[in-house]
């Protein structure tokens, strides 16, 4: 009778230690079936994530270009036509009005000059974020200090990450541009603060201007589409976002958040 | 000769062919010492039943086959640890925890030895070296689930060759805890309750043991490829 109870308790205690291990490898089957699952997920995202960066690689160059277009046509174009024009209509008998016609054409070529410098410094933007997004914000202001119109206070945190990200860095570069060239055309601002921070795997460009500010409600669905949504689309495509702060009279501030490298 | 042929050495056997189709040719030394522990463990049960045959023939002068087994020991403790630091290298550095472990069991078996002599079950050296079997997979088993990489698990041999020692080691707990009870106890007139536990969990042991040594093979081959 004891030994019947003996048997009985051994048995059911081995099954017992048995099917302990069989769960085990059953749970381990099924967590690594979902950890390949997790893999092949994240595998997609990236070559969606890639494919989006690269669309946008692209849209950004096809409006770098669309950009120049429009200025060699519009701005330099009319520039040297106007040049030609100048100087084909001077009468070397009449030196007093020939010198004056010269110097028309020797402005007009200068500000042709300019604005070739600026296509130029448009087109340099993938060359200059080579040497890394805050070298590329620096060169950006050394450019627009020299028309001596702006004063502009750069600040950058001391630990921002050592390994970069140049996908991230040219459209995060991009979008600066498009602040930058916002505040030229539209902000009639004298004074700009850049500030480039890093926290907790967030990287923070914040751009205060002291313009003429707007009010973002009452901008037309074109002006919000030509530069606020842009910058918004390229921000989100790179897992970011952009935030800004602005009123009538106070200025403008913008910040980008982008989760970095 | 029928009586060689037990369930058990069938089982083992069997796990040996496998072993020196598979294994021989590794490039690895722990996979290759598979072979040769095998080959010691059939040679052990062979010897066993030999024995066995003995004690039954002059039990008044001949002793029951248990230090044959405990001789066993210093091949089953030693063999799959060493297994289990190749394994585990991959994962984390483990040979100074395993080669302890290793001091342990044999100072253990030493102790017993001196104890208990050679003729009676070193019973506390087996339950040691269970338990340290049995921690030895889970954390491979651990390592595994920490680990971001994916292995296809279904032709992972150093995977069923943890699964069949957990199986093995765990199974028998219960075993080696109520050993000196069960060796009493005879479910039939011809065997002890222990022999029909031993067999389902050698059986368990052999099969993934066999399992993974094709796994292995067909991994050298598939990358040799």
């Amino acid at each position: 009778m004891v030994d019947k109870d003996i048997s009985g308790l051994i048995i059911i205690t081995t099954l017992i230690f048995l099917i302990a291990p069989a769960f085990l490898v059953l749970y381990i089957f099924i967590y690594n079936r979902r950890k390949k699952r997790h893999i092949e997920e994240k595998a997609q995202m990236q070559l969606t994530f890639e494919a989006e960066i690269a669309k946008t690689q692209y849209e950004v160059q096809e409006q770098t270009m669309q950009t120049i277009g429009a200025d060699l046509h519009d701005n330099i174009g009319q520039l040297l036509s106007l040049t030609s024009l100048t100087l084909n209509s001077i009468e070397l008998d009449n030196r007093l009005k020939a010198r004056e016609k010269v110097d028309a054409a020797i402005d007009l070529t200068v500000r042709s000059i300019k604005e070739m410098r600026l296509l130029g410094k448009l087109l340099q933007g993938d060359q200059l974020v080579v040497s890394g997004l805050s070298e590329a914000i620096r060169h950006e202001i050394n450019w627009m200090e020299r028309s001596g119109k702006y004063k502009i206070k750069y600040t950058r945190a001391e630990d921002l990450p050592a390994a970069n990200n140049p996908d991230k860095d040219l459209i995060v570069f991009r979008i600066l541009q498009e602040i930058l060239n916002n505040i030229i055309k539209h902000a009639h601002a004298s004074r700009i603060y850049i500030n480039l921070e890093y926290n907790e795997g967030t990287l923070k460009l914040e751009i205060t201007d002291n313009g003429i500010g707007f009010n973002a409600d009452e901008l037309t669905d074109d002006q919000r589409g030509m530069g606020l949504q842009n910058m918004r689309k390229r921000a989100v495509i790179i897992g970011g976002e952009v935030a800004i702060k602005s009123n009538p009279g106070e200025g403008t501030q913008i910040s980008i958040f982008i989760p970095y490298p | 000769m029928s009586r060689y042929f037990t369930f058990n050495t069938i089982v083992e056997l069997t796990c040996l062919l496998v072993a020196s189709i598979c294994l021989t040719k590794d490039s690895n030394r722990a996979w290759r010492g598979m072979f040769w522990f095998l080959l010691i463990t059939c040679v052990t049960e062979m010897t066993g039943i030999y024995v066995k045959g003995l004690y039954l023939a002059d039990r008044a002068h001949v002793r029951p086959n248990s230090w044959v087994y405990n001789i066993f020991i210093i091949f089953e403790i030693c063999f799959p640890s060493l297994m289990f630091i190749k394994i585990l290298t991959k994962y984390a550095n483990s040979k100074p925890t395993i080669l302890c472990g290793l001091a342990i069991m044999y100072l253990v078996y030493v102790y017993e030895v001196i104890t208990d002599g050679i003729f009676k079950k070193h019973n506390l050296t087996i339950t040691l070296m269970a338990v340290l079997f049995v921690l030895y997979s889970l954390y491979y088993f651990y390592c595994l689930l920490k680990d971001e990489s994916y292995i296809n698990l279904k032709y992972s041999p150093a995977f069923w060759w943890v699964s069949g020692i957990l199986f093995y080691y765990f199974g028998g707990t219960a075993c080696n805890i109520f050993y000196n009870k069960l060796s009493t106890v005879i479910v039939t007139p011809k065997h002890y309750l222990t022999y029909y536990i031993y067999n389902a969990l050698n059986l368990i042991l052999y099969s993934c043991w066999s399992y993974s040594f094709i796994c292995r093979k067909w991994l050298t081959k598939t990358s040799a490829a």
